[in-house]
């Protein structure tokens, strides 16, 4: 047979292409499962580090089923919200059926364009309100969990992750536990700009919303210090109001009926 | 036959070695080589990358369009790349390396050894034998990757697959991370393969 010939060419590209794309389809239909609670379960290890669930080696070194089963155990309540802090929606926490919104880049995109948002607020049963954060770090996005006291102000943890970071420099977000500890006991600042600092000798002011940048990683600090943020901006409608009563409680200023009618 | 067989297996680990020899597959070689584990797995990818995509475009060499057989031995490619990126994904042990590797997996794909291999061995040799070309190609980019990586977490990092072997007072050398380094740790191994190997040497 003449292997040459166009039409044996384009009959046998075509039937080339068609078989593996059926290949890889049935491969990526099999395997989709799987991989969606690796990622499920990636995530989770991350959101229960921000909230000292557990110290991060042991999230990491358990089994996808002991991640669910402790996330089940810990959680008390998820909702999403929008950009005017109000509830827009229920997320279950039930061990079977663990909602999720995983995917942040179109929640960023959403945020920046002032859009419909359904922003994901995780409440653990110890009070701790657990947010992502989602923005572009030097190579590629960069993303993490940042974990909030009942008192709706101070830090209660912190987790950050990256795509393709600079190992050693930018990735050292992920990989240097003492940099995710640094934000433990700091506060966001909810209405002031900006309500978090990420920057160089940021803790020389001795302010409590700052947190020094990593030599050697300036893009990848900034980027995340930008994609801190821009989403405690978009969640300061409801953590903010909760925070004000928080500190009008510890204050304790009293005001007149009448004055707040006014 | 058996001595021809010996020479496709130990050519491209040791005087064809495609890194030192053919310097081929150096883009990957710098990328993947911060940690042991990462090259590890990277090495094994490549290894059923190479060996499969030769075995398979060997099986196809005689049906395959001369004009077109570029295009189809990338397609036979770029399927096993993917292959091995979604059961890497899937895999509950793989799924963090994975992650690790990030896009350095899909670009296998691009890796000059396994279509220089199936260009220059498989399309004019038997399956088997293909098969274990592929196979000791990728071995032989493996070893070298494993050398390089096992250089840079040490000096870079201190640990050896995430353990720490050198006393806690080791300060990581920085540089040692960074791409540059692993250019000049080839550069050095390139340098001892050639000393030891009268053959390569230019007269």
């Amino acid at each position: 047979m003449n292997t040459n010939s166009n039409v044996y060419t384009v009959i046998y590209t075509a039937l080339i292409v068609v078989v593996v794309a059926a290949l890889l389809a049935f491969v990526a239909a099999k395997l989709g499962p799987a991989q969606d609670a690796n990622a499920k379960a990636e995530t989770l290890r991350q959101m229960m580090s921000a909230a000292q669930v557990k110290p991060t080696e042991e999230l990491y070194a358990a089994k996808n089923a002991e991640i669910l089963d402790l996330y089940a155990e810990n959680i008390s309540e998820a909702y999403t919200i929008g950009l005017d802090g109000k509830k827009n929606g229920e997320l279950s926490v039930s061990k079977d059926k663990i909602e999720l919104v995983s995917k942040l880049k179109p929640q960023h995109k959403a945020i920046l364009a002032e859009g419909e948002v359904t922003l994901p607020v995780y409440i653990f049963k110890s009070g701790k309100a657990v947010i992502p954060i989602y923005g572009a770090g030097l190579w590629g996005p960069v993303w993490g969990y940042i974990a909030i006291e009942p008192d709706c102000h101070t830090i209660a943890g912190a987790f950050f992750d990256h795509e393709s970071e600079t190992p050693g420099l930018g990735a050292k977000i992920k990989d240097e536990p003492w940099f995710r500890e640094k934000f433990i006991g700091k506060t966001i600042e909810w209405g002031d700009s900006p309500a978090f600092r990420l920057e160089k000798n940021a803790e020389a002011s001795g302010a409590t919303n700052a947190v020094d940048a990593i030599t050697g990683a300036t893009m990848t600090s900034k980027g995340l210090n930008e994609a801190l943020n821009i989403w405690f901006k978009a969640y300061e409608n409801h953590f903010g109001l909760g925070a004000f009563f928080n500190m009008l409680e510890k204050h304790a200023i009293e005001t007149t009926p009448n004055a707040e009618e006014e | 036959m058996a001595q021809k067989l010996k020479e496709t297996i130990l050519n491209p680990i040791l005087k064809g070695n495609p890194i030192t020899v053919l310097v081929l597959g150096i883009c990957s070689a710098l990328a993947v080589t911060v940690q042991l584990k990462g090259a590890l797995v990277m090495a094994l990818s490549v290894i059923a990358v190479t060996g499969l995509s030769s075995l398979v475009c060997s099986l196809l060499r005689n049906t395959i369009p001369n004009r077109v057989r570029i295009i189809v031995q990338l397609v036979v490619v770029a399927m096993m790349v993917i292959l091995v990126d979604q059961i890497l994904k899937a895999g509950e042990g793989t799924y963090a390396i994975d992650k690790q590797l990030s896009v350095y997996i899909g670009l296998i794909i691009t890796n000059c050894i396994v279509m220089g291999r199936i260009e220059a061995f498989a399309l004019g040799n038997k399956p088997i034998p293909s098969l274990l070309d592929g196979i000791a190609n990728g071995l032989g980019y493996g070893l070298i990757l494993v050398i390089v990586a096992f250089f840079r977490e040490l000096l870079g990092s201190g640990t050896l697959f995430g353990l720490q072997v050198l006393p806690s007072g080791y300060i990581p050398n920085n540089l040692v991370i960074l791409p540059p380094f692993a250019l000049i740790l080839l550069g050095c191994i390139i340098w001892v393969h050639r000393a030891f190997d009268k053959d390569l040497q230019e007269k």
